[in-house]
């Protein structure tokens, strides 16, 4: 029984193969061994990050450990204890509970085999920057790969305890990481430190952009004002800041920057706050109420503004025109960002604007009956100008689409929709992830069933790679 | 001579890689990552045909057959690939195959 995948071993026998069959060559061009060397480490760094063998070779945990601590001593009000997590960056998933986290009430240090992590609320987190992040919302901290270190624009609660001085470290290093305001002013709120090995939102991009913006979103506007802008004062006066709600609005698109490792932290605000302003209108209890819905708000956000509605009406129905309407701004941005390491994030503007299908579908429907008997005729003649110039499969099509002309006015090109079918599927056939690379025995033919005898190939689906000595296959075509 | 065949593989693409930025920076010669090259078609063939022993079984249905310079080029759709430890299902696969009964370069 094969157990163990083979693919690792038989690539690193063929890479040292190859290696030791042109050290001669290389000998002969007269080229240093060092080179040769550099070849080789090329290869295999190559052949490790791709997927192929991802889990065979990598052993979990390699690069940036970071520290997370949170001190105890300045954490008066948070439900469970303090905790330093160490963090370091490996692929297996990782996740602990809060009773892992909130056991001790004392500084503690939890060394996580890898992303995500997920971080229960309460706990403060500390960068090993010495940024301390306080988490009431429970969050996910996954890592995305290869991404540039910055941190998206979400807005950040953040909270400093009891290190003023950090506060203005952090400033400078919050430029990149581009808070923004819940108020659409330009201004960036930056209270997000950027510390690369910490956190990052795979899975929490999402539901956190909702947890930022909700909680962001829904105190008034004026409030976000004075939020954003006591917190730069703050930060400046390396005061307490507290913003009241949470993290991280997609609005990192602005920056520019794709944020990988972002830290998520929702910080209860009103508790912990020094200066007033910020934690106007934020009782604690009501903060904690909101976190539950927040996830909820925030993926109803992800996956639809509409379905915002309703539990935010809950909660502040005030604040909802400005809040939706920054949310989606900033859905758009965090769309733009994540899109390339989460495919599933939906795109909410563009072609895929739910709130503008409706009026586009239905003046497309006016126009489209407006202009029927007009277009019918002309459709036909430019349909037939486009058959003579295309082949004669296409013109049957064409054919066929004469029946039809205003349909192919409205919803496509006219003159060419509907051609081409076959053509145009054949690039795109052939361009496919799943690739078999191998060598046939024999390839049969009855009607239309054929079977296949094929040997020594080599399969790579959706990055991950096999080998067979040997594969049979049938199939009907 | 080896088929040159699995030099699109992601051991054989990771490889010309490395030679093309060694190129790039001028510490090796194309021809002499042509030698290279060719030195992995000898390595691979060689290593899949004596180092390599499972079986595979698929079934799917057949998009699209093309059979030119005896390489044979297969769309096969929703196909299921059976080794004895695991299943795997696909939505789309592209097979390549040379002919197993020559060992010509093909190039």
């Amino acid at each position: 029984m094969a157990c163990v995948n083979p693919v690792p071993k038989l690539y690193r026998s063929v890479i040292e193969d190859v290696i030791e069959g042109v050290r001669d060559l290389f000998a002969e061009e007269g080229i240093e061994e060092q080179v040769l060397k550099v070849l080789k480490q090329l290869w295999e760094t190559k052949v490790l990050q791709s997927k192929a063998t991802e889990d065979f070779f990598r052993n979990s945990t390699h690069s940036p450990v970071f520290t997370l601590q949170l001190p105890n001593s300045l954490h008066q009000t948070l439900q469970s204890s303090t905790a330093s997590l160490v963090i370091p960056a490996g692929r297996p998933l990782a996740s602990f509970t809060t009773a892992e986290l909130g056991a001790s009430n004392s500084s503690a240090g939890f060394t996580l085999p890898g992303y995500p992590i997920h971080v229960p609320a309460g706990v403060t987190l500390q960068t090993a920057s010495g940024h301390l992040y306080k988490v009431s919302v429970p969050i996910m901290v996954t890592q995305t790969s290869g991404r540039a270190s910055i941190l998206h624009p979400v807005q950040q609660v953040f909270q400093q305890l009891g290190q003023p001085s950090m506060i203005q470290t952090c400033v400078p290093r919050l430029n990149p990481c581009s808070l923004q305001a819940t108020t659409e002013k330009s201004q960036r709120l930056e209270t997000v430190p950027q510390q690369p090995p910490i956190l990052h939102s795979g899975v929490v991009h999402r539901k956190h952009f909702e947890n930022a913006t909700s909680d962001i979103l829904v105190p008034s506007g004026n409030e976000r004002e004075i939020m954003s802008e006591a917190l730069l004062s703050q930060l400046e006066s390396s005061q307490y800041i507290s913003v009241p709600g949470v993290m991280f609005p997609p609005q990192v698109s602005q920056t520019g920057s794709p944020v990988e490792p972002v830290l998520r932290v929702s910080a209860s605000v009103t508790q912990n706050l020094n200066g007033g302003p910020l934690s106007t209108g934020r009782p604690g209890a009501q903060h904690q109420h909101m976190t539950d819905t927040q996830l909820h708000v925030l993926k109803n956000r992800m996956f639809g503004c509409d379905s915002l509605k309703q539990p935010r009406n809950t909660e502040e129905p005030s604040s909802l025109p400005v809040s939706e309407k920054e949310s989606n701004s900033q859905m758009d941005l965090s769309n733009q960002v994540t899109d390339d390491d989460i495919n599933e994030i939906i795109q909410i503007d563009g072609t895929g604007d739910t709130s503008s299908n409706d009026e586009i579908g239905s003046t497309r429907d006016v126009d489209e009956n407006e202009f029927l008997g007009i277009v019918e005729a002309r459709d036909l003649k430019v349909l037939e100008e486009e058959a003579d110039s295309i082949s004669n499969e296409d013109s049957t099509a064409n054919s066929s689409d004469n029946e039809d002309p205003q349909i192919d006015v409205v919803e496509e090109d006219p003159l060419n929709s509907g051609d081409d079918v076959s053509e145009q599927d054949v690039p795109d056939l052939f361009d496919t992830d799943n690739v078999i690379v191998c060598q046939y025995d024999k390839i049969h033919r009855s009607k239309n069933k054929w079977k296949f005898y094929l040997k020594d190939g080599v399969m790579c689906f959706g990055g991950r790679d096999y080998v067979f000595a040997k594969a049979i296959g049938d199939a009907e075509w | 001579m080896a088929y040159q065949l699995y030099r699109n593989t992601t051991l054989g693409n990771s490889l010309q890689e490395s030679l093309d930025e060694l190129i790039q920076s001028q510490q090796i010669t194309p021809q002499l990552a042509l030698q290279v090259l060719l030195q992995f078609d000898k390595a691979i063939n060689s290593a899949l045909a004596q180092r390599v022993r499972n079986r595979v079984n698929f079934r799917g249905s057949l998009n699209t057959y093309r059979f030119c310079d005896n390489v044979w080029t297969f769309v096969l759709n929703d196909v299921e690939f059976r080794e004895v430890t695991e299943l795997i299902k696909v939505d789309k696969v592209k097979i390549v195959a040379c002919d197993g009964k020559t060992c010509d370069a093909v190039g």
